[in-house]
């Protein structure tokens, strides 16, 4: 039966193969839609769930989760790092890490925060930053400015690249990551101590030029140690007081409000002990209107089902999507169903029984569904493995190997949609007289 | 032995053949004759229980088979008739060995294969493909097929309609030769062929055939 199953199916080789290639692409469209929309769903929330807190100035919850965990968008302000200090004491957190973002290299984002943040994550070569100074490059920002460990980078102020250039304190390649297929590979990180250190250096310098330029005026109202939470802005507004120094250069407007003295960090990422320290954290720290306190997985999921209407939008798309493929296939299905009316009509008329050809095409249409589930299957993963890339930017890392429970149902309909309509017919065919099919 | 009892045909455009009593006896060929539309091939269908009847009996060895459900038809079609058709009812994709292995799905002895193709003079066109053939040619291959499962009842539908005369009448001699001892009814149009057989029905007296609108047919 089923030699013969497939010798007849290699004589219509044409037909098959176009039926094939019908369900393969109607498939595949489906299994696609669900798969990416499940993993960029699945991958924003996983990569804020690693932290269940984070702490930074009052402001836009979606702005300080996006920045602190994909890089994007621009700080909120800072906040003073003895926070970071307390809350290492506190007894109730697994992980501080603190979060700075201020100076880029060429358009780079630079961020400062301590080695823990980078947990998980592979070196390709060289080792993690212990000093000030040493930076840990992301590995397109290494294949794109051709760093080796060893390489010094100037630095500039500002997330853009186009502000002025830290050229007195150079950092030094002495790690590149392995490449992750995320945002961490277009960004460099470094010790909080060295924007600290960076930033005391260039306000050192302003301050000699000012004392020359003012006879010895003194700006009393800066205070680089201490960053106050409630004085994010503190020292963007010391910036606003100096004089024409820095008129001919062309700071933007985030690197100029998001100034960092020491002591200051724009975020801090939190990962308690136990739900319950989550929640004494989140009475105490939430408590301070000048903190704004987040989980990030809710925050994200939020901006994900509510705020970001794209994604419902997705959704009912591959539901569309979905629905027409099944409508699509079972068309295919019966078309050729239909078309193999008269091969059929000429069996039972030369003494088949339609038991027999029921056998025969629930063989044939067997193969056709199962060839046709699994290449769609493969298919719509070397997509997903195209489109890994571009998906990458946002932060997530598509598995193409990663397979949702939905698609083996969807796989699962799509052979029952191959196989059904052709059992329904046969069915149908044998109640009635041979000449009359 | 096959006796047809007031049999009737009814169709869904209002046409009607009405039957007189007919008997086949077993192991003679029969030959129908007789106008298009009289009733030759539906008879033949209706036998073959790929057509169901109106009212009446087909009785075949005492078994009313007109009135038997379509699964015991298609069952009795599959294990005592073979069927030859005008149009050969081929599958062209397939080599002439595979349309015969096809019986092979319902576990029929194909053994004989070679036999039959022997004596139908196509041996070595086994393993050439149906669409391939000539007509004469195809029509051997339906011969040797529609007897290689060794039936009981061989009915064949104007099994030379698309021949000329001469290859015709060899393939009805081979028809007769290697259906010998069979009940075999050939139903044609060519008188020439008559001679062939043990019995010649004219159809002509047996049926009474009404068309569309009432007017009975010539």
């Amino acid at each position: 039966m089923l030699k013969f199953a497939l010798k007849n199916m290699f004589v219509r080789r044409a037909r098959m193969v176009l039926v094939t290639l019908s369900i393969v692409l109607s498939a595949s469209v489906a299994l696609l839609a669900f798969n990416i929309s499940q993993q960029v769903n699945d991958g924003i929330i996983s990569t804020a769930g690693y932290y269940d807190m984070i702490i930074g100035p009052a402001g836009s919850s979606t702005q300080l989760a996006m920045n602190t965990m994909f890089f994007t968008d621009e700080p909120l302000g800072t906040i003073s790092y003895e926070y970071v200090e307390e809350l290492q004491a506190s007894g109730l957190t697994n992980a501080v890490v603190p979060f700075t973002m201020g100076d880029s290299y060429n358009g780079a984002k630079i961020v400062g925060t301590s080695p823990d943040y980078l947990d998980g994550k592979k070196l390709k070569s060289g080792d993690m930053f212990n000093e000030a100074f040493e930076a840990v490059v992301g590995s397109a920002v290494a294949e794109r400015y051709g760093l080796e460990l060893g390489d010094s980078m100037i630095t500039s102020h500002g997330l853009t690249g186009t502000g002025h250039a830290h050229e007195g304190n150079p950092l030094t390649v002495v790690g590149i990551l392995a490449k992750t297929g995320t945002a961490y590979d277009n960004v460099i990180f470094t010790a909080c101590e060295t924007v600290w250190a960076v930033h005391d250096h260039e306000h050192a310098e302003e301050e000699h030029i000012h004392e020359d330029e003012d006879d010895g005026h003194v700006h009393e109202e800066e205070d680089h140690s201490t960053g106050e939470a409630d004085e994010p802005m503190s020292h963007a507004a010391a910036h606003s007081n100096v004089p024409d120094t820095h008129e001919e250069e062309t700071y933007d407007e985030a690197a100029e409000d998001h100034d960092h003295s020491y002591g200051d960090v724009c975020a801090i990422l939190i990962k308690s002990k136990s739900f319950n320290d989550y929640y004494k954290l989140m009475e105490v720290y939430g408590a301070n209107a000048s903190l704004l306190c987040i989980n990030p997985s809710t925050v994200l999921r939020e901006v994900l089902e509510q705020v970001d209407l794209s994604t419902q939008i997705v959704y009912i798309l591959c539901a569309i999507i979905l629905l027409m493929n099944i409508v699509v296939i079972s068309v295919i299905t019966l078309l050729n169903m239909y078309d193999a009316q008269k091969e059929i009509a000429l069996m039972r008329l030369i003494g088949i029984s339609m038991r027999r050809i029921g056998q025969l095409y629930l063989i044939q249409n067997g193969i056709i569904g199962l060839i046709s589930t699994v290449l769609a299957l493969i298919l719509s993963h070397a997509c997903l493995g195209l489109m890994g890339s571009f998906v990458a930017s946002m932060g997530i890392v598509l598995n193409v190997t990663a397979i949702y429970p939905l698609e083996w149902a969807i796989m699962a309909l799509v052979f029952v949609l191959s196989v059904l309509p052709t059992m329904v017919r046969i069915l149908s065919m044998s109640r009635k007289d041979s000449l009359s099919v | 032995m096959i006796c047809i009892e007031s049999l009737r045909k009814h169709f869904t455009d209002e046409s009607d053949i009405t039957y007189r009593d007919l008997t086949f006896e077993d192991g003679k060929s029969y030959v129908l004759l007789g106008a298009s539309g009289c009733g030759k091939s539906t008879l033949l269908h209706m036998i073959s229980g790929a057509l169901s009847p109106t009212s009446g009996r087909i009785l075949i060895n005492g078994k009313d088979m007109a009135a038997a459900p379509q699964r015991e038809k298609d069952a009795f079609r599959i294990a005592k008739i073979g069927y030859i058709f005008q149009d050969f009812k081929l599958i062209d994709e397939m080599t002439v060995q595979d349309n015969i292995d096809v019986l092979k799905l319902e576990k029929v002895d194909v053994s004989r294969t070679d036999e039959l193709l022997e004596r139908m003079g196509i041996l070595k066109l086994k393993k050439r493909q149906v669409s391939r053939l000539s007509g004469g040619e195809k029509q051997r291959v339906a011969i040797a097929r529609a007897l290689v499962k060794q039936p009981e009842i061989i009915l064949a539908d104007e099994p030379t309609g698309n021949l000329n005369y001469a290859i015709g009448r060899k393939i009805t001699e081979a028809l007769l030769d290697a259906g010998r001892g069979k009940t075999l009814i050939c139903v044609t149009h060519d008188e020439r062929l008559c001679e062939l057989f043990d019995e010649v029905i004219d159809m002509n007296k047996i049926t009474t055939p009404v068309v569309k609108g009432g007017e009975q047919h010539a």
